[in-house]
């Protein structure tokens, strides 16, 4: 019955969505695509099985990291002729709610981060106690398979960390700043402390509010003027490295600026020399992977991983080879 | 009951008289008049935070740090100006936060997706930014639901169009860089330059930010507008029957809030020239806590826009002055909380004493 | 100037949609003349100073202002008229200072959208100076003076903006005697400077030491209306309380007085009569 209505809706979103296509996507038309998606049970009236992946993540709105992975998970979900639907809540809680949503749609599979992992736990076993395969991405590789996920995608903080350390040490740093722009986040924690494993120099941290840019710059630069002797500043999300670059030149500082994490922007910055290097995790592949590896595991019962995390990162993108990642970067994919 | 016992019952007996003869000859002195100004608890505040980061803080004296604790109180203060007027006249505004950004996206995304000079951008974000302050002031005259509601109603909207709008026009979250691009050197220069006073570069928001507390308190205190501002927010009921135009008062002080949301929208685009299309969110409470450091009434009808000015400084101050100390940054919030906790407490301290000695 | 009176109300009735509120109430006021219109609650009195203020519009009957028939839309209409209204409750706002009251909505500006602020605490001193409120300061909060003095400045606003006619609201209902006394000498002052004056109570004791002439409502209906000369003040108490009423009326009057403070409250009330009657 319920899947009856549900079809019938879904056929329609789908017309919206076309119609939205065409019309090249104004803001209510995009809206409409997302939540027709969402909502969707999938057209599955056509040849073959078409398989319906669902990805909740802890992602907030407009952030770029999060649109290249669901960027990826398209790019798969078209290649597998799978039905990809995405909805993201930073809460945990919420998060969880969606995923309960996503398996009261009977989807076939169940893409997740385990930002929060204690919120998480149940839902996901009640998702494989329901049968449906669930991948993690991202954040969770310490309690991915314990909670039942099939794999999981991601770039170890640690390591990823220790690969920034190195290069920060490489660029000749040897006082240098990690700005945290989300307090309390253990990603971003884990980064500045794996960075401060390998750097062998002093790696202070900096709390920055993220969501404010002003400020975001203030603050460094407050911290330039107060510590003159830092010569190295490591930020954790592509939009501040920027901003650092500034905020150095505001304060008179000869500070080199390193980031994680990658934008159409931060490449130029890097082939002009502003910026010295960014540790990718390739958030394209976690998309990618993810949905790839459910669509393998339901048509061929393959595994990626063996049980072990998959690392997508780090991948290390500096002056030499910015140019062969500048195409990619300018379509939002890397 | 006769008509004697009617005579016998006066209506209700008199509360205490006013205050004796004497006093009410007595003049305010130029000291007593400087006490029962709004912002004088905040400027205390202020003087006493800056003295303790001064001794906690070596960094803190220079005149550099000095400029950089201005530019932080900067951003949040030309936002205050208009939250603060806002609030006199009795009402919030929960969208200021994320119009910032929308201003700024707007202006971003016309100047690139129409191949325009960046001024194009930033006069059609103005028009756009102003008829969002029109529409929020229109909700809430038409619906007469509380400001608080129709104003978190329209920041969830913006929030979700600021992302669903760039990400339909560009692809990404964040908007295009416009630095190349035609009247960005001259747009960076009225809203994101440096001015160098005396050796030091000055960011040129500061001038703005003073510039625009001046303008409002000249408004506020020497014009008709500013009457009005304090009767809307006082009690609109009286002003109303006295007519004033309350309706149209406050859908200003809504349009006033956006003009500086505009002009820190420009500041976010031609200081970092791409906007990211998801910041902005819980910025409006800071401008409230300025407001309200600085005086405001959260129940409206009183305040000053000098006094917002003195709670931004603080805010600045509090919020660099803890990098400038370079306590442990797991504490941040804390201490942040914990000075600001000491700027309200010496601020009301000094209210309550003003209201007892008057 | 025309013969008529300054107001004339003929038979005038207005219906809240079943209710009757009013029904064929008519009335006279001129200038120089103070009209006190009594009632208890629910008698119709707030509905007729709405008429009179603009802010209803009759269903029945005439309303005529110096002659001119009328339909006032909103209170503005009646303000252009020379009609202002003092409502008891929404008078002032307390939290500015008496001088930008006094101008409120009126404010007195010299170009570039200035206001001319000497001009306007001279003028509210000299006006609420000539009324007998002597200020400390006209910067203080109009909160910070008595509920008879914000009153008084309420009325004093509305005279020197140029009313031709005042229309009070229950002006004494909320305050003690001293304080009505006050606001009591200031109807008699705005009579002498030549305005129509109509005055709201359910006070006979305030309304008969300054009334010329006294309308008594009830249930919608007018049951008196008669000239000073007519009616005496224990005649206007008993008709305005009649019967029943009066028991109730004590009872209302009793509850909220402090027994220690009754006997002394109520000389003073007497004396503040006595020292009114001789203005009239």
């Amino acid at each position: 019955m319920r899947r009856g209505t549900a079809e019938r809706r879904s056929s329609r979103g789908l017309r919206a969505l076309a119609v939205a296509g065409i019309l090249g996507g104004a803001l209510a038309l995009s809206a409409c695509s997302s939540s027709g998606g969402k909502k969707s049970e999938g057209g599955g009236d056509g040849a073959g099985p078409r398989l319906k992946i669902a990805m909740i993540t802890h992602s907030g709105p407009g952030d770029t990291f999060w649109d290249i992975v669901q960027k990826g998970a398209q790019a798969a979900a078209a290649k597998d002729n799978a039905e990809f639907l995405y909805s993201a809540d930073p809460d945990g809680g919420k998060q969880a709610q969606l995923v309960q949503a996503a398996i009261d749609k009977k989807v076939d599979g169940i893409v997740v981060t385990f930002a929060k992992p204690d919120a998480l736990k149940d839902v996901v076993a009640r998702a494989t106690a329901a049968k449906i395969p669930v991948v993690s991405i991202n954040s969770g590789a310490d309690v991915s398979a314990r909670f039942g996920a099939v794999a999981h995608f991601g770039q170890d903080e640690s390591i990823a960390g220790e690969a920034a350390g190195r290069e920060l040490a490489r660029i000749g740093a040897k006082n240098a700043l990690c700005v945290v722009h989300e307090q309390g986040n253990v990603g971003l924690e884990d980064r500045c402390a794996g960075a401060k494993k390998t750097f062998g120099g002093k790696l202070e941290n900096l709390f920055v509010q993220g969501t404010n840019m002003p400020q975001v710059k203030s603050s460094i630069t407050a911290k330039l003027q107060a510590d003159k002797g830092v010569d190295g500043i490591l930020t954790l999300g592509a939009p501040f490295a920027a901003t650092a670059v500034d905020a150095a030149k505001e304060a008179g500082s000869q500070a080199k600026v390193g980031t994680f994490d990658m934008n159409k922007d931060l490449i130029a910055s890097i082939k002009s020399g502003t910026i010295r290097f960014a540790v990718d995790q390739q958030p394209y592949l976690q998309g990618y992977g993810a949905v790839d590896e459910l669509w393998l595991l339901k048509t061929n019962g393959n595994v990626i991983g063996g049980g072990r995390p998959v690392l997508t990162g780090p991948a290390i993108v500096t002056k030499d080879n910015a140019a062969s990642l500048e195409a990619f970067a300018d379509r939002g994919t890397r | 009951m006769g008509r004697a016992a009617a005579e016998a019952l006066p209506p209700p007996p008199s509360p205490p008289p006013p205050p004796a003869p004497d006093e009410r000859m007595a003049r305010r002195s130029p000291v007593r008049l400087l006490l029962g100004r709004p912002e004088l608890g905040a400027l205390l505040g202020a003087v006493a935070l800056f003295a303790f980061f001064s001794l906690v803080a070596d960094a803190f004296l220079q005149a550099g740090s000095f400029s950089t604790v201005l530019y932080a109180g900067s951003t949040f203060g030309i936002m205050a100006v208009g939250v603060s007027l806002l609030m006199i006249g009795g009402e919030f505004d929960l969208s200021a936060g994320v119009m910032v950004t929308t201003a700024a996206l707007i202006a971003a995304l016309v100047s690139y997706q129409f191949t325009l000079n960046v001024w194009a951008g930033v006069l059609v974000s103005l028009v756009l930014t102003l008829a969002l302050g029109m529409v929020n002031g229109l909700l809430y005259v038409k619906t007469g639901l509380p400001s608080f509601i129709i104003t978190l109603a329209t920041f969830f909207m913006l929030a979700g169009a600021n992302l669903g709008v760039t990400k339909a026009v560009t692809g990404n979250v964040a908007t295009d860089s416009v630095r190349d691009m035609d009247g960005f050197g001259t747009a960076r220069a009225v809203f994101a330059s440096d001015v160098d006073v005396l050796g030091v570069n000055v960011n040129v928001t500061v001038f703005w930010w003073l510039g625009f507390v001046a303008i409002a308190t000249w408004i506020l205190l020497r014009t008709r507008i500013g009457n009005w501002i304090f009767a809307v927010g006082g009690s609109a009921d009286s002003a109303r029957a006295v007519g004033v135009p309350v309706a149209r008062t406050k859908i200003g002080l809504f349009m006033g809030v956006a003009f500086c949301g505009w002009f820190s929208g420009m500041h976010l685009v031609f200081a970092f020239a791409t906007v990211q299309s998801g910041e902005g969110v819980g910025n409006e409470f800071f401008y409230i806590i300025c407001a309200v450091i600085g005086g405001c009434l959260l129940t409206g009808g009183y305040g000053s826009a000098i006094g917002a000015a003195i709670g931004a400084f603080i805010f600045g101050m509090t919020n660099k002055g803890i990098v400038y100390a370079e306590w442990n940054p797991d504490w941040f919030k804390f201490f942040l909380g914990a000075m600001l906790l000491i700027a309200t407490v010496v601020n009301l301290v000094v209210r309550r004493r003003v209201e007892r000695s008057k | 100037m025309s013969e008529a009176p300054l107001i004339r109300l003929s038979g005038v009735g207005k219906n809240h949609g079943s209710i009757i509120a009013l029904r064929e109430v008519s009335l006279e006021v001129d200038a120089g003349e103070v009209l006190c219109v009594l009632g208890d609650n629910g008698a119709g009195k707030s509905t007729l100073i709405k008429i009179i203020a603009g802010l209803h519009r009759h269903d029945a009957g005439g309303y005529e202002v110096a002659g001119e028939p009328v339909s006032f839309g909103s209170p503005r209409d009646a303000l252009a008229r020379g009609i202002a209204t003092v409502y008891q409750d929404l008078a002032v706002v307390p939290l500015m200072p008496v001088w930008r009251n006094f101008f409120l909505g009126s404010e007195k500006r010299k170009g570039l959208g200035r206001m001319d602020i000497d001009h306007m605490r001279r003028t509210t001193r000299a006006e609420l100076g000539e009324m007998g409120i002597d200020l400390r300061d006209v910067d203080q909060p109009i909160g910070t003076l008595s509920g008879g003095e914000r009153q008084c400045v309420a009325i004093a606003r509305a005279v020197h903006f140029g009313a031709r006619a005042l229309i009070l609201d229950e002006p004494t209902a909320a305050l003690g005697v001293k304080q009505a006394g006050t606001v009591l000498r200031y109807i008699v002052q705005a009579r002498e400077r030549s305005l129509a004056v109509v005055f709201i109570t359910h006070n006979p004791h305030h309304a008969y030491p300054v009334g010329d002439r006294f309308l008594i409502l009830k249930r919608g209906r007018s049951i008196g209306y008669h000239p000073k000369g007519e009616i005496t003040r224990d005649e206007l108490t008993a008709l305005m309380a009649g019967g029943a009423e009066l028991e109730q009326l004590a009872h209302e009057l009793q509850s909220t007085q402090d027994s220690d403070a009754g006997a002394a409250a109520a000389t003073a009330l007497t004396k503040e009569a006595e020292r009114l009657r001789p203005a009239d």
